[in-house]
């Protein structure tokens, strides 16, 4: 540095900065960049803001426009006609399981014989599509125009005989087969030709076997054979007059909706010819108003007719409740099996209540009232209590989320009870007991857990997590878990492992920040004392920082709830409310979710639809439990925070 | 602690069992914690086994350039009476049944299966390239107010904690904002505003109407910036607080002002790093389904994004008409929607029957999409731990 140029710096300075103070239309540049940092860091508030604003903007008409459909599946006489076929769906249920318990009374007698014609027919298809090739080829020969000469179809006989043959062979019989019957039944597959129509004559005495033992079974078992076929005709007179009012009722929404839209559409071209200047076009968009009249439909006329059958209604009602009833008292108390017994309980528990219901259903229908208006706070109730989410359905849409919601809270609740342990312990093991060397491996893994995409998690749990889960499950051993083995590979179990993977990496570095912001004084106090490692940190450095370890389960539960890939992917995808009565192995069926559902029908409604508005709706609800979550976690750890103050 | 008439040695230990309940309960932590980090090890392994056969080859290029330089497809599978299978993209299907002749057994077609990937790869390259531009202007200048402006106070306050509860908002919940917002309301200058225009303002020479981007690259990414915005305000906040103060005293004892302060003081030291935890930004970014679902991505095209149909020129056209088609078909580009690779696994996944096939496509976008993701984080991880070695003031 030239000593020289020293003194002169500061006279440059002064010159630039002090005496020559600029400004850009009056304002200091100095504010001007201030307030540009400023504006920038409000962008969060204003994405914020921004995020409800078009969350209502378009879920907000969901209200009035479900009322609006609700009124008219009131109005057109679908409730009434729901008041009746609601019920009387539980007969399906009830028959099925009358039905399994017929099948499961039987099944100690037949299984033998079904098993052995089921194996047998089993092994026919295997030898076919072994030898399939040739005998398509002798097949195709046949059929042509004009017939190919006799020795090209003997080569090709020949052929298809040597595959049958061979096939035969190479088949495994099951020990459910004599010695006798395999050689017997061997020689009938290896003669298996495209001519020979018939079974082959030992699946034909399999059948015939089957048969017999059948019958004697269902003459063992006559009551409750008779009493399930009793009861699963009961209903059919009332079906068919539901059936008949159900078609009427959904005649007359259809033409409510069509007056409707053409008077929308008359509305919207009136709007349009006021606010047009071109005095032609608007007389044309009048005119066409003026057409898009529709026939006034005359719903208090039609919905009479359907009351005026409410006698009728009653009257079936009656006869269905009795025959019910009757094929109730019928049912016999021995059924053989403990499988049947279960079943023939769970329909003996179940008939009384439905026969309750359906007797309510005939009440019911006298005080339904036509005209009584949809309430907003039913409406309210029908989304935020409403038990069935029904879309493109072409009886009525009900957008009703508690299915969505309880698949969300499941799936969750798994989540966060597998991750909470996990990576609690991984963060007192890391912070207090890990070498520096173990250190480097397990935090820069658990970090890079974070960078995983969900849909590469959602996929692993389509083709590795739900097959593993499945076999797991079918294991001899483990049969006691409840929900073994297991029906469904993709599950809520199999989404909250991964959504527990998911989260670790947040509970575990929010838990290790916890750990490590506990004060070196405590530590050293307890040592001092002569604890031992294991009693500082369980005594000492885990309570301290319970409340840091608590805010990071409740953040890792938001991020759980509104992951949507996963869920979307592997989580199942039925919409129904998981069926509680089978205990813990509810964890095993398959559900929706909150997020899931966004993600896959969203794409598929037209804009302004009460479905798409629905959709919006459960964005609305979603972004509050986040807001509510985080809020909570921030309380939870302020709260811990001066307690221990 | 266990009994008082113990007169053994005090120091020998173990005779209570606490040395072995401490060895016990360590393994036990241990365990936990390994058992994560073997959870991830078996994942990733279990995409390479599956995933590097569809990439590699044993023979020289050694890569399967094919899949990484072709766009998504229909595949073909055609088996003869033999029993062999020739697969094939839609245009070689009926020259080999033509080939085969009477031999010709039957066809399968599996959607999306063939071909490469590189419609997808470049189509996430895109998103990510704007979602992160944007994300780092609005973040940094967010960072930079929050570490050198802002005063405590209810402003202070409220950004921080809109940027906390930003970071929680469910990715879907933003995919229904950018729908909402990018696609349908944002402005756009037009000649004729649609009818779903919220807004039109006429300027006279054009109009600026609220009617939205439609999907879009733009839509997409912008609305992936604002899901990676709190990553990015987070970690840039953390690298200028990691200036030390030192340096904005000198600087502005030597009579600098605020701005100049940050920008000859601040800023560089704190640039590396904003840049270093940017890049997990971008891991994000490429990550996320859900925001572009709605805003951005398609199922299939047969396209590129810059191989856009546009009229031919006339020969005698002139440089400014050349330069206007460059233009256009630059901002073609960002105003078309795309592929992108999150998306494309998700349709092989979801949206198509199973079989060996498909499943073949799957784990080769899985595997590439999983290498361009773990190789930023690395990147990332390494060059933090870099940083931090260089700069230890």
């Amino acid at each position: 540095m030239d000593s020289s140029d020293l003194p002169r710096r500061p006279e440059l300075r002064n010159l630039i900065i002090r005496n020559r103070k600029r400004t850009i239309l009056g304002f200091d540049p100095q504010q001007i960049i201030k307030y540009f940092f400023g504006a920038n860091a409000s962008t969060a508030v204003i994405v914020l803001v921004l995020i409800m604003i078009f969350l209502v903007r378009e879920g907000v008409d969901f209200l009035p426009t479900n009322r609006h459909e609700l009124q008219t599946y009131r109005q057109a006489g679908l409730e009434f006609c729901d008041l009746v076929d609601r019920p009387l769906r539980e007969h399906q249920t009830l028959s099925s399981s009358l039905r399994q318990c017929v099948s499961a009374a039987l099944e100690p007698i037949v299984k033998d014989a079904r098993e052995r014609r089921n194996a047998a027919f089993l092994l026919k298809t295997q030898a076919e599509e072994k030898a399939a090739r040739q005998r398509e080829a002798l097949e195709n020969a046949l059929e042509r125009e004009p017939p190919p000469a006799e020795d090209q179809l003997a080569a090709l006989r020949k052929d298809l005989q040597t595959a049958a043959a061979a096939a035969s062979q190479a088949l495994i019989y099951p020990s459910l087969f004599t010695a006798e019957e395999t050689a017997l039944f061997k020689a009938q597959l290896a003669a298996l030709s495209p001519e020979l129509t018939d079974l082959p004559p030992f699946i034909q005495a399999l059948s015939a076997e089957f048969m017999t033992q059948d019958r004697a079974a269902r003459e063992k078992y006559a009551d409750l054979v008779t009493a399930q076929e009793e009861f699963d005709e009961a209903p059919d007179d009332l079906h068919e007059l539901v059936d008949e009012l159900k078609e009427q009722a959904l005649g007359a929404k259809q033409s409510v909706e069509e007056s409707h839209a053409l008077a929308v559409n008359r509305q919207q071209l009136l709007e349009a010819a006021e606010t047009t200047a071109d005095p032609d076009e608007k007389a044309s968009l009048i005119k066409e108003a003026e057409a898009s009249v529709g026939e006034e439909v005359d719903l208090t006329a039609l919905t009479k007719e359907l009351t005026a059958r409410t006698g009728e209604l009653q009257t079936q009602i009656a006869a269905y409740v009795e025959s019910a009833e009757k094929a109730a008292a019928s049912l016999p108390d021995d059924v053989g099996t403990p499988d049947a017994a279960a079943l023939l309980q769970k329909a003996k528990k179940g008939l009384p209540a439905h026969v309750q219901d359906m007797r309510e259903a005939a009440t019911a229908l006298e005080s339904w009232r036509v005209d009584k208006p949809v309430s907003m706070l039913r409406v309210i109730g029908a989304f935020f209590f409403g038990t069935e989410w029904i879309t493109n359905s072409s009886w009525q849409d009900f957008f009703g989320f508690v299915p969505l919601l309880t698949g969300s809270v499941v799936i969750a609740l798994i989540a966060v009870f597998i991750a909470t342990p996990i990576s609690v312990i991984a963060a007192i093991y890391t912070n207090q007991f890990a070498t520096d060397r173990e250190k480097e491996l397990i935090k820069p893994v658990i970090e890079f857990i974070q960078a995983i995409p969900s849909v590469v998690l959602g996929f692993i749990g389509i083709s590795l997590v739900g097959d593993l889960i499945k076999e797991f499950s079918e294991v001899s051993w483990l049969q006691w878990i409840p929900g073994f083995p297991i029906q469904e590979r993709l599950n809520m179990f199999n989404a909250g492992c991964l959504l527990a993977f998911m989260a670790v990496p947040t509970m575990f570095s929010l838990s290790e920040d916890a750990l490590n912001n506990v004060p070196r004084g405590y530590i050293d106090a307890s040592d001092a004392l002569g604890a031992t490692k294991l009693q500082t940190v369980f005594r000492v450095i885990v309570p301290a920082g319970i409340s840091g370890i608590l805010s990071a389960v409740l953040l890792g539960l938001g991020r759980v709830i509104g992951e949507t890939m996963v869920v979307l992917l592997v989580a199942g995808n039925r919409i129904a409310i998981p069926d509680f009565s089978a205990g813990p192995g509810v964890v095993f069926q398959p559900a929706h979710t909150l997020t899931g559902i966004i993600a896959q029908e969203l794409g598929e409604v037209s804009r302004g639809s009460s479905h798409w508005q629905a959709l919006f709706m459960v964005g609305i609800v979603l972004f509050t439990i986040s807001l509510l979550v985080n809020w909570c976690a921030r309380a939870v750890a302020r709260r811990f925070e001066s307690q221990k103050a | 602690m266990k009994s008082k008439t113990d007169h053994a040695n005090p120091f020998a230990g173990d005779s209570t069992g606490i040395q072995k309940r401490e060895t016990a309960a360590r393994w036990a932590l241990r365990a936990g914690s390994y058992l994560v980090v073997l959870t991830t090890a078996a994942i990733m392994l279990h995409i390479f086994v599956k995933g590097a056969p569809v990439v590699f080859r044993s023979e020289w290029p050694f890569v399967n350039t094919q899949f990484l330089t072709e766009l998504p497809s229909q595949l073909h599978v055609i088996e003869d009476k033999q029993g062999r299978r020739y697969e094939t993209g839609v245009n070689g299907a009926d020259a080999i049944k033509k080939e085969l002749g009477e031999n010709y057994r039957s066809e399968k077609t599996i959607a999306y299966s063939g071909g490469g990937i590189l419609g997808p790869i470049v189509g996430t390259a895109l998103l990510v390239i704007v979602s992160v531009s944007v994300a780092l202007f609005l973040g940094v200048a967010c960072a930079i107010y929050l570490s050198e402006y802002a005063k405590h106070g209810k402003f202070l306050e409220l950004i921080r904690l809109a940027i906390l509860n930003l970071a929680g908002v469910p990715s879907v919940v933003f995919g229904l904002f950018g729908l909402g917002a990018f696609v349908l309301t944002a402005p756009v200058f037009v000649d004729v505003p649609a009818d779903r225009s919220v807004l039109a303002i006429p300027l006279g020479f054009t109009t600026l109407s609220f009617e939205g981007w439609d999907t879009c690259v733009l839509s997409g990414g912008f609305t992936l910036a604002f899901v990676i915005l709190p990553v990015i305000i987070t970690a840039s906040e953390q690298c200028l607080q990691a200036v030390p103060q030192g340096f904005r005293e000198t600087s502005m004892a030597l009579g600098a002002t605020r701005w100049q302060t940050i920008r000859y003081s601040v800023l560089p030291f704190a640039t590396p790093g904003i840049l270093t935890s940017s890049i997990l930004g971008i891991a994000r970014a490429a990550g996320e389904t859900a925001p572009i679902m709605f805003t951005a991505a398609l199922a299939f095209k047969d396209k590129l994004p810059w191989q856009k149909d546009l009229p031919p020129l006339p020969a005698d056209a002139s440089v400014f008409a050349q330069w206007e088609q460059s233009l256009q078909r630059f901002l073609g580009i960002f105003t078309e929607s795309v592929q992108a690779l999150p998306y494309h696994i998700y349709t092989l996944a979801a949206k198509i029957p199973q079989n060996e096939y498909s499943e073949r496509a799957q784990y080769g976008s899985v595997f590439v999409f999983l290498v361009l993701v773990a190789a930023l984080a690395t990147v990332s991880i390494w060059m933090r731990i870099h940083l931090r070695k260089k700069y230890r003031w």
